[in-house]
């Protein structure tokens, strides 16, 4: 969607605020709001910040995001109520679950890599050294496809193999697996011709998001 | 033991952040209802604050510049020449690694959100995140560098990765000179977690607390 979060080429959105050495986290509350989201094992949450209106989006800090976002995630999956958020206290009528990951389950999946990658053979439409054009497509929920990239021409540098397109990861009725594949873009092509000739811009993108050029 | 943070950010804050407040109210309600257990989140917590960071990647990065063919099998296939190690995890599917030269300067940026190579490099500093950072570095990276203290001659070639889909990035930095006689395990302590971002240059001294 074209929301706040794709904010690739955007200007006068503050200071990087760039400091050496900076932590990961600032806050107690912030790495526990982190496992929360770990130990719930709720899931993709990017939709769910995507859906957070651009102004709240702005004020709110990194984690506050996450915050919102798996509450969101909660309330809607039927998990948790939005009452019960508020009171800070379980519904004495809902029955005690168990929790999804124990000390030991936590301790292995830490340091177990995720497997997305598909062992489906596709046909992949592009080949190494192809030229693409980001199609002009506006989704309206969840997309990897950031907006400065559509219209423009690249080339294929790589293929990453086969991956389930992101879009539709939360339409489980209808997941399409298809190749995703390194571009590379000229930093012209993108911004214009007092880009720097020499620079450049690489991304993977999935097969949906281009068309031949 | 899992309330241990969250009082002893009392410890240190007269007033209680709202957030802080909301996110020990949710975390309760979690374990009350049976959803969360509390040994379970302290586990993730001392692993995250304590565990992973770019300590690892330092070390990938220093193996890198002594041994040859360790560097070609990292930059041929970064996930298994860092599993050498032992390094894995979540936002370690594939591992991408990339070599500044002084001909070719890298940077990686994730402009949709915070995508990070957390195995190597921990979790992301706050500037990574930033809405200036994410929307900058794309359209002009060399500003952005400079403004972080990197000014790159116009000669040098500029390359920046948006991470965002299956891969997660790093940068393999240029080795100083005047560390031809360092050990592995010096060098691996020049490395900095901003050099692995692509917004610093290792420098050559620090050891035995220059600079």
């Amino acid at each position: 969607m074209n929301g706040i979060h794709d904010m690739g080429g955007m200007q006068g959105l503050g200071e990087i605020g760039y400091k050496e050495n900076e932590p990961g986290f600032h806050e107690p509350w912030e790495v526990r709001v982190f496992a929360l989201v770990q130990a719930m094992r709720s899931g993709g949450l990017r939709p769910y910040i995507e859906r957070i209106p651009a102004a709240e989006y702005l004020r709110m800090s990194y984690y506050e995001r996450w915050y919102t976002a798996l509450v969101t995630r909660l309330i809607e999956s039927g998990i948790i109520t939005r009452a019960e958020v508020k009171s800070g206290r379980a519904d004495p009528a809902a029955v005690k679950a168990t929790p999804a990951l124990t000390p030991a389950v936590a301790r292995e999946l830490l340091f177990r890599t995720p497997k997305t990658e598909q062992d489906i053979e596709l046909t992949p439409r592009f080949h190494v050294g192809d030229r693409v054009r980001g199609r002009n497509i506006h989704p309206t929920t969840h997309t990897r496809m950031p907006r400065y990239t559509r219209g423009k021409t690249g080339v294929v540098e790589r293929d990453r193999g086969v991956f389930i397109l992101p879009d539709s990861e939360y339409v489980a009725a209808k997941p399409r697996p298809q190749h995703v594949y390194l571009i590379h873009f000229t930093a012209p092509e993108l911004w214009g011709e007092e880009a720097s000739a020499h620079d450049s811009l690489y991304i993977d993108m999935w097969e949906d998001y281009l068309e031949p050029a | 033991m899992s309330q241990r943070h969250a009082d002893h950010a009392h410890d240190h804050t007269e007033v209680p952040s709202e957030p802080a407040l909301r996110v020990k109210a949710l975390e309760s309600l979690l374990v009350e209802k049976g959803l969360v257990d509390p040994a379970a989140l302290d586990v993730l917590v001392d692993t995250y604050e304590n565990k992973v960071g770019p300590r690892n990647g330092a070390r990938v990065v220093a193996r890198a510049w002594v041994d040859p063919a360790y560097k070609q099998r990292l930059l041929e296939d970064g996930t298994a020449a860092i599993a050498e190690f032992g390094f894995s995890g979540g936002q370690g599917e594939k591992l991408t690694v990339v070599e500044n030269t002084p001909a070719v300067h890298n940077v990686i940026v994730c402009t949709l959100c915070s995508c990070y190579p957390w195995p190597v490099l921990g979790l992301p500093p706050t500037w990574y995140k930033s809405s200036a950072y994410r929307s900058r570095t794309v359209i002009d990276p060399r500003g952005v560098l400079r403004e972080l203290g990197l000014d790159l001659p116009d000669d040098v070639e500029v390359r920046v990765w948006d991470s965002n889909a299956a891969s997660r990035y790093m940068v393999l930095p240029e080795r100083p000179q005047g560390t031809e006689s360092m050990r592995e395990a010096d060098l691996a302590r020049l490395v900095t977690r901003d050099a692995m971002i692509g917004v610093a240059k290792v420098a050559a001294l620090s050891v035995g607390g220059g600079a």
